[in-house]
């Protein structure tokens, strides 16, 4: 399966949050592909810890790939190669974690059908090998989503399953700007039925996760004044409504990831150890990302509404 | 394997091998205008081959040491480009004109046979054995950077296309990989497409009549364009009629040759030049190009390791009169 | 062949890579489809063999190179000529393709005009002296920026067949591809051909030193070495599916489905140099003295026939019929 993540606006937490989702799912035993094409700002390797000497050394990452300059983009191991502690030590029974970084100093580039057929050539190829495959794309109406609704779009990618997260910040501006990015004109629908989509069918495969919300019933805010708790609850129900109004509500809502300072400061992974033993980050938000990981594959969470 | 007990024929499939003669020689390869231009056009450019026929046997006696060497001589003519007259009409014309000159003419060739020959997709099967020269640098991760339908002999000029932010470079000229000093770079066109057909351009078509006659073309490892022979009777009314390669005369040497020599006006110059540039590009049947070779040994003729080498040209002067036209 | 005379051709080095992958194919081809997949080029024939199991071998296709060879001494030895590449398809089920090249132990100076190279297929001459160990070496350990890549015209290979339109594109279940190295050193006729090594590498990577006469074709060792890559794959992939969560943590119906792929699709590939050419069969035999890959395959399909006897003892009929 192919997880697609986009966001409406930078700062949405997507990388982080998707690759922790990678995480959460390779710990549960599958084998999960990561491939950054934040092409303008390649900074996956970050998330996972992975110095970018090696990247540099390397050479031929994604941007090469794609530009038809190395028949294979290079492969990073994570658990193998990482510089995080906890990383290097997974649990037995995980699965395989791989990363696909962009080059270092890559740029954006127009996209053209060279491009998109190495690229469908490589989203199928990793479909046969990993359980999950998840693809970080640049944010907003980018050449990045461009590119990969045109290759999910080839009638021999018809047999892989895609799914596409949207994430967006629980704020007026996102949510409108979320609901823009997919619904509205030249956004992913839209663009993904121009280039041979089914309408139904690719609404169908889009859920949003709202990134960084706060939650008024959370002990973060069990210090503030009754006015501003009113507030809190005030302005939350308002979103509700608006992302109701916008088509994006709670029907189309894969999950909330909660206001986490780690995820917000660190931009890495959150393991287990910094929930139970250093306690840094919180217990909710460790959570909400294991059910939104479990979520991915339960088609529950993905029939039309 | 040959002592193994089973075989499964599937398994080890065969190439057969073809007869060679010492040389093949090009009499001529004309066009719809030349024949426009009537008889006379004809007579002028067999009374100028006729020469030049001279001094390619004396070369080719030179090189078997004095024993008579097994000579062959083709014609071609064009029916792929454009369609003239019938060859009913036209062909006893040829043979007359041949004939008067003293030239004799063993073989005679339809160009749209090496397009298509017996169904067989002859040029199709060719331009699937091209193997592009790689430039320097070139280490199999990249892919042929081929722009399809056309072969060169270096490294274009680069396209302008550039990531965001990526490096602004001016204008870099082409290079010739084999250059020494200086490029003369070639860009070849292989075909066009026509209304949803492919045409093949007069140089791919050459290079496949070049490969024709050096005996390496297979499909499946059986001989194509093997000669059929003539009864004597009319030519038919129909060039789709006319077998693609007609044996004219049944005593002739074998048609296929170790080596060619064609004889062309000089405006094809710079065709057969794209011909080589094809060749030199060309992966041959290994099978086939192992039977030359031992053959030719054999007979103490090697052959050059190059297939483009083993073709010559003797270009003269075009004894039209008239305007010279472009295209072949 | 043919070498000019006076010309140093002694053949020094044989190197290849061998790509291993499930075919992207719910159901496992015919001879007929397997044909038509491997018909790389419509003049040239597909081996197809039916005895002892179906294969299918493609004609082989060249890919022009002039770059560096990679030397794991850091030599610069700049070479040009072609790299031989093929496609194989066993019981239409495991896909491979092999990209492979010899080099002599010298070569001219210049580069020639590249007809000379394409008479020539599957040599890479070097300019001057082939540093043979630093280039095996090199070889085994992979391409650095800008090196001769074998692995990036095997992989381009594969590519090319995984998108043809006979292919259905979908898999009965996830596998992971290897890649398998190898390197021959020539010794002169007569010699007996030895394997010396074979190392298991992390990355789903493995590498294979030979000694080889030098009147064994390339293509031969190219057949062995696919034939040694297949088994690896198998065995490799069996115990991918028997060590994965999925499997050590499931029971009943979960673990027999976990286990079925194997049963239909692998269980009846493992025949060991049944295609491997009479002169380097005996090759074999050092694998299954040490570690012995037949003794540790029977041991998996004896496991995975326990889970099954075990898993249908306990289970309702119905759960197994269902899959």
């Amino acid at each position: 399966m192919l997880i697609f993540a986009a966001s409406d606006k930078g700062g949405t937490g997507r990388s982080v949050t998707s690759a922790n989702l990678a995480y959460h799912r390779a710990l549960a035993g599958d084998d999960v592909c990561y491939l950054d094409f934040d092409f303008g700002s390649p900074t996956a390797s970050a998330v996972f810890d992975v110095a970018d000497a090696r990247l540099a050394l390397e050479g031929g990452g994604l941007h090469s790939y794609l530009g038809g300059q190395v028949v294979e983009p290079e492969r990073i191991d994570v658990w193998a190669v990482t510089e995080h502690q906890v990383l290097r030590d997974p649990p037995p029974g995980c699965g395989r974690l791989v990363l696909m970084p962009g080059d270092v100093g890559g740029g954006e580039f127009a996209t053209t059908g060279d491009h998109v057929r190495l690229c469908a050539d490589l989203l199928m190829k990793l479909s046969y090998e990993f359980d999950l495959v998840f693809v970080d794309l640049s944010a907003g109406r980018s050449y990045a989503v461009d590119m990969v609704l045109e290759a999910t779009a080839r009638p021999e990618m018809s047999q892989v399953t895609a799914r596409w997260l949207v994430f967006h910040r629980w704020t007026r501006q996102h949510v409108a700007a979320a609901a823009s990015l997919v619904l509205g004109e030249r956004g992913i629908v839209a663009a993904g039925v121009d280039r041979g989509h089914d309408e139904e069918e690719l609404r169908g495969a889009i859920r949003f996760v709202r990134a960084a919300v706060p939650d008024p019933e959370s002990p973060l805010w069990s210090q503030v004044s009754p006015t501003q708790s009113a507030w809190l609850r005030k302005a939350d129900a308002d979103l509700k409504q608006l992302a109701s109004a916008h088509g994006i509500g709670y029907s189309q809502v894969l999950g909330s990831v909660p206001l986490e300072p780690v995820l917000q400061w660190r931009e890495q992974l959150i393991t287990d150890e910094d929930v139970l033993d250093s306690q840094i980050a919180n217990m909710e938000t460790w959570q909400a990302l294991s059910r939104l990981a479990a979520r991915l594959t339960d088609d529950k969470h993905w029939e039309q509404a | 394997m040959s002592e193994a007990v089973f075989r499964e024929t599937t398994a080890q499939p065969r190439t057969r091998s073809v007869q060679l003669s010492h040389l093949s020689l090009e009499l001529g390869h004309l066009y719809m205008e030349d024949f426009e231009a009537g008889p006379e056009r004809l007579r002028a450019h067999f009374a100028e081959v006729r020469l030049w026929v001279e001094a390619v046997r004396a070369s080719a006696a030179r090189r078997t040491g004095g024993k008579r060497p097994r000579i062959s001589t083709c014609f071609l003519i064009d029916d792929y480009f454009t369609r003239f007259s019938t060859p009913a009409e036209l062909l006893p014309l040829v043979l007359e004109e041949a004939e008067k000159a003293g030239l004799a003419i063993d073989y005679l060739a339809r160009e749209s046979g090496c397009a298509v020959a017996d169904r067989i997709e002859i040029a199709e099967s060719v331009a699937h054995r091209l193997v592009e020269s790689p430039p320097p640098g070139s280490n199999g991760s990249r892919p042929p950077v081929g722009q399809t339908g056309w072969l060169a002999n270096g490294r274009r000029t680069p396209t302008t296309e550039r990531a965001a932010l990526g490096e602004v470079r001016g204008w870099q000229p082409p290079e010739e990989t084999a250059a020494r000093n200086h490029s003369v770079f070639m860009d070849v066109e292989l075909w066009s497409e026509q209304d949803g057909r492919r045409l093949w351009s007069c140089p791919f078509l050459a290079a496949v009549w070049q490969l024709a006659r050096l005996g390496l073309l297979r499909h499946l490892g059986e001989p194509v364009l093997v000669p059929r022979p003539w009864d004597g009777a009319e030519f038919p009314h129909d060039w789709d009629r006319l077998p693609p390669l007609l044996q004219l005369d049944p005593r002739a040497a074998a048609f296929s040759a170790y080596r060619t020599c064609t004889l062309l006006p000089n405006r094809f110059l710079a065709v057969e030049d794209a011909v080589r540039l094809i060749l030199d590009q060309t992966q041959v049947d290994a099978e086939a190009l192992r039977q030359v070779a031992a053959r030719s040994k054999g007979e103490g003729l090697e052959v050059p390791d190059a297939v483009a080498q083993r073709a010559t040209y003797i270009f003269y002067e075009d004894p039209a009169t008239g305007p010279v036209s472009g295209g072949r | 062949m043919t070498r000019r005379p006076g010309q140093p051709a002694r053949p020094a080095l044989v190197c290849g890579e061998v790509r291993t992958c499930l075919l992207a194919s719910f159901q496992a081809l015919d001879g007929r489809a397997a044909a038509g997949l491997l018909r790389l080029r419509a003049d040239e024939h597909v081996r197809i063999s039916e005895r002892p199991n179906l294969y299918a071998l493609s004609p082989e296709t060249l890919t022009g190179v002039d770059c560096r060879l990679p030397t794991a001494d850091g030599s610069k030895v700049r070479a040009v000529g072609t790299v031989a590449a093929r496609a194989a398809l066993t019981e239409g089920r495991l896909l491979q393709a092999t990209a492979w090249f010899s080099a002599p132990a010298a070569g001219p100076d210049t580069r020639r005009p590249w007809g000379h190279y394409l008479v020539r297929p599957g040599v890479v001459e070097p300019f001057g002296r082939l540093p043979e160990q630093a280039t095996a070496q090199g070889v085994l350990r992979g391409p650095g920026r800008g090196e001769l890549d074998l692995g990036a015209v095997a992989e381009a290979l594969l590519a090319r067949l995984l998108r043809h339109p006979l292919l259905d594109r979908k898999v009965p279940f996830k596998s992971r591809r290897t890649h398998l190295r190898w390197v021959a050193r020539r010794v002169p006729e007569g010699e007996r051909a030895e394997l010396t090594r074979f190392t298991l590498a992390e990355d789903g990577l493995r590498t294979v030193e030979l000694r080889l006469p030098e009147d064994t074709p390339a293509a031969a060792a190219a057949g062995l070495c696919e034939d040694l890559a297949l088994h690896d794959w198998l065995l490799t992939t069996v115990v991918h599916m028997l060590e994965s969560g999925r499997f050590a943590a499931a029971d009943g119906p979960v673990a027999v489905q976990a286990l079925r792929p194997a049963v239909d699709h692998l269980l009846h590939l493992w025949m060991p140099h049944a295609r491997v050419e009479r002169s380097l069969v005996h090759l074999w035999e050092a694998l299954e003295r040490e570690p012995g890959f037949t003794r540790q395959w029977q041991n998996l399909v004896q496991r995975i026939r326990d889970q099954l006897a075990v898993q249908a003892i306990r289970l309702p009929h119905q759960a197994l019929s269902t899959n």
